[in-house]
Formats: C-alpha cells, structure tokens, sequence
C-alpha cells in the first residue's frame, strides 16, 4: 500500500462524521436555493406571511393612517373652499331649483284648491264657525296649511315590489313610480329582515318634509306619501280609510287589471282625508 | 294592460352585474369599480314583437361568495334570475353547479340564466373549450365593456319571461 492510498483511508477514518455533516449542510443550501430561484416553491412559503402582514396592515390603517387622512382632509378642504364650492354648487344649485320647483307647484295648486274652496258653502261654514270659537282667518289658514295631504299612493305586489297602480291627487308627477316601488320594497325588506322581528313590519319612513305612511296587506301593501304634519289622528283616519279601501274594493281581479283599479283608488281617495 | 317583471341579478362581487346592468339599461359602461351596497333597481321598457310594452325591473344585488348569503327577500316574486360569473376568475364559477341547484330548489318557478361575463378578456374559443371539458353551462358569453351579446341577451329574456 503506498503512503498516498494510507493517507486517504485515514482520511476517512478520522473525518466521515464531518464529511456527512458537510454533505447535510450541503443538501440543505441546495434545497434552500431551489426554493429562492423557484418563484412558485417561493411563493408557495412566502404568500402565506406576507398575506398576514397584509392583513394587519389594512386592519391597523383606521389607527396608523386614519388621523392623518381625516386631518389632510380637513386642511385640503379648509385650504381650497373655493374649489369645494365650485364643485357643489352645480349640484346643489340643481337641487335648490328642483325644491323650489316642488314647493312653487304644491303652493299652486294648493292656491287653485283654495279659492275653489274659498266660495264653497263648506268653507264659509267653517270659517263662520271658526269665528264664533275666537279663532282669526289668518290662524285657520295657516292650520290649514300645515294639514296632513295625501301626495301619491302606491299599491305594490308585497315580495316583487312590482307597482300594481298608483294614484296622485296632484296633476303632474316626473318620478319613476316603477322604481320608487322597487326601492320602497327593497328598503322595507332590508329594515324587516336586518333586525328579525319575525312578522314586524316596516310601518313610516320620514324624510325632511314627507311621510310615507306603510299598510301591509297579504299579497301587496299600500305607501301613502303624505305632506304637512302626519298626527296620530291622521295616521289612524287613513288607516281606517285604506282598511276600508282593501276590503271593499279590492278583488283579485283589480290586481290584475291596473287601470280599473287605479280609477277605484282614485274615487277612493280624492277627497281630502281629513 | 301594464306588463312588469321582475329580474334579480345574482354572483360574486366584481364579476360586472353592475356593469351589464348600466350597459343595457343607460348604454354606459365604466372601468371604475365601485362595490354594490344593499341593491340598486333600474327599469327598461322593452317594446315586445307582439306590440306590448314591458317594463323590465331589474334589481342588481350586492356580490357575494355564497349565493345563501344574498338576502332572500330581494329574490322573492322574481320573474328571472341572472347568475353572472367572471370568465377570468374562477373563484366565481367553481360552485356553479350547487349555486344553480341552491337558486332551483328554493325557487323553482323562476327562470334562471347564466351568463359569463368579460368576454373581451379572455379568448372566445379557449373558454368555451374549458367549460366544455369542466361540464359548466351557461346561457351566452357576454362582454359589458364592448356591449357584445348584452342586448340580445335581455331581449331574448324578455321574450321568455312574458310568454
């Protein structure tokens, strides 16, 4: 044996424990580097804790950013009032005219009704009778004015919120009666599933000068919208009336014939409630 | 004599409800995303081949991933349900088949439609290949952006909602 060939099973005798922890660490650096050149084995171990990182971030911004948006807000708004008027104005100069336009049309027809009234017998009994009681013209009109009026009345299929008919008292009306009795339905289901109370039904929804008055029957429900100051005396008069209304003069077959049964509703209801 | 319908469009969020929605009713299409809260209704008069007028109310629901989450009132009294997905996500068509099943045996008098939406994304041919071989149906392939096949798709409902 030459002195070469004894030197290398020496070798192996003395140094085959760290020859196989080499070879390990080896192995290791190797799978380490499949794994950082390899974008899915990568991705695979990273996504996951990037994702929470991810995670906590957006649920600490309300915290950590949330101050300083609100802040740099408040500044840019303060700081360019200018530029916030100019890019309200078309829109609220919009609303202001479409209000006015509505307050201008009820105030006309309430003046035609009223000086239909004026020289009615009705009215020269109630303002004789009035008088007697100490109570002045000025302060009759302006109770009157303030009465409860019915504006629009809705008859709506209850769980497709399709519009069977409507009525209007008033001559012209713009609005889409379709999706009002669309949004009205969805509205009244999102309020009576979202607090489960089981059979409760959704009776008013208010809005600035308006109420709609809500009566659920089984197969479709009536939203009377009504201007001026609904009372409770109000409310339980139209019930009352819409009671009446539903079982008298609803059949099966008005349902399914909307114009016939937009004229009952129209008789029905074209006098004043109150 | 007034003729409305009701049709409620249904899928996960941001596979184009909204947008189909705004396409065939207002011909407007937007790339802003915006997420649907609750439900916004729209209404589209379709004048019929028999000379009747339809008033198609279409409620367009907020996304969700599990169709039982969607709030069953807004399904009830429905005339059709359009179930939307995104060609390019399959996330929001791999529980086709139990959302399907899941909208036919709770409703089971309502018509429901498939559609596959962003058409302009994806290659035509491949698609319907790959929905071949994972046996997904679908009732037409739409694009809302380009507006192909969107109208054709709600006139043909029309049609077969009012027979």
């Amino acid at each position: 044996m030459e002195e070469q060939d004894k030197l290398k099973i020496l070798k192996e005798l003395l140094l085959t424990e760290e020859k196989e922890y080499a070879d390990s660490i080896a192995k290791k650096v190797e799978e380490l580097s499949k794994i950082v050149h390899q974008k899915q084995e990568l991705s695979h171990k990273v996504d996951p804790i990037i994702d929470d990182k991810l995670e906590e971030f957006v649920a600490e911004i309300p915290k950590t950013l949330g101050p300083t948006i609100t802040q740099a807000l408040k500044e840019e708004i303060k700081n360019s009032q200018d530029a916030v008027v100019e890019a309200l104005f078309p829109i609220i100069g919009k609303m202001i005219k479409k209000y006015i336009a509505h307050e201008m049309k009820l105030l006309s027809e309430n003046i035609n009704r009223k000086t239909r009234q004026a020289f009615s017998f009705k009215n020269w009994f109630k303002r004789t009778k009035a008088r007697a009681r100490g109570i002045s013209d000025g302060d009759l009109a302006i109770t009157d004015y303030a009465k409860p009026r019915l504006i629009q009345m809705f008859v709506i299929e209850k769980d497709s919120g399709l519009l069977i008919t409507d009525y209007s008292p008033l001559s012209d009306n713009t609005v889409d009666k379709d999706m009002i009795a669309g949004m009205l339905t969805a509205i009244k289901s999102f309020v009576e599933d979202a607090f489960q109370g089981g059979n409760q039904n959704l009776e008013t929804i208010e809005y600035e000068l308006y109420t709609i008055h809500v009566q659920n029957f089984y197969s479709y429900y009536i939203a009377a919208v009504i201007s001026g100051a609904y009372n409770m005396m109000f409310k339980e008069v139209l019930e009352d009336q819409i009671i009446d209304f539903a079982q008298h003069h609803i059949s099966k077959r008005d349902i399914e014939n909307s114009e016939l049964f937009t004229k009952k509703l129209k008789k029905h209801f074209e006098d004043e409630i109150v | 004599m007034k003729l409305s319908k009701k049709v409620v469009l249904l899928g996960h969020f941001g596979v184009g409800k909204t947008s189909l929605f705004r396409r065939f009713v207002d011909n407007e299409f937007s790339e802003d995303y915006k997420v649907t809260l609750g439900v916004q209704i729209k209404k589209k008069v379709i004048e019929m081949p028999d000379g009747r007028e339809l008033s198609m109310i279409i409620w367009d629901t907020e996304g969700h991933a599990d169709i039982e989450d969607t709030r069953k009132s807004y399904l009830l009294g429905s005339n059709a349900f359009i179930y939307v997905f995104d060609l390019t996500r399959i996330d929001t068509y791999k529980n086709i088949n139990q959302d399907l099943a899941y909208l036919a045996k709770n409703h089971p008098k309502v018509k429901i439609k498939v559609i596959g939406n962003k058409l302009d994304l994806v290659n035509e041919k491949e698609t319907l290949k790959i929905f071949k071989e994972q046996d997904i149906a679908f009732d037409c392939l739409t694009s809302a952006k380009t507006n192909k096949n969107v109208q054709d798709f709600f006139l043909d409902l029309a049609k077969e909602i009012t027979v």
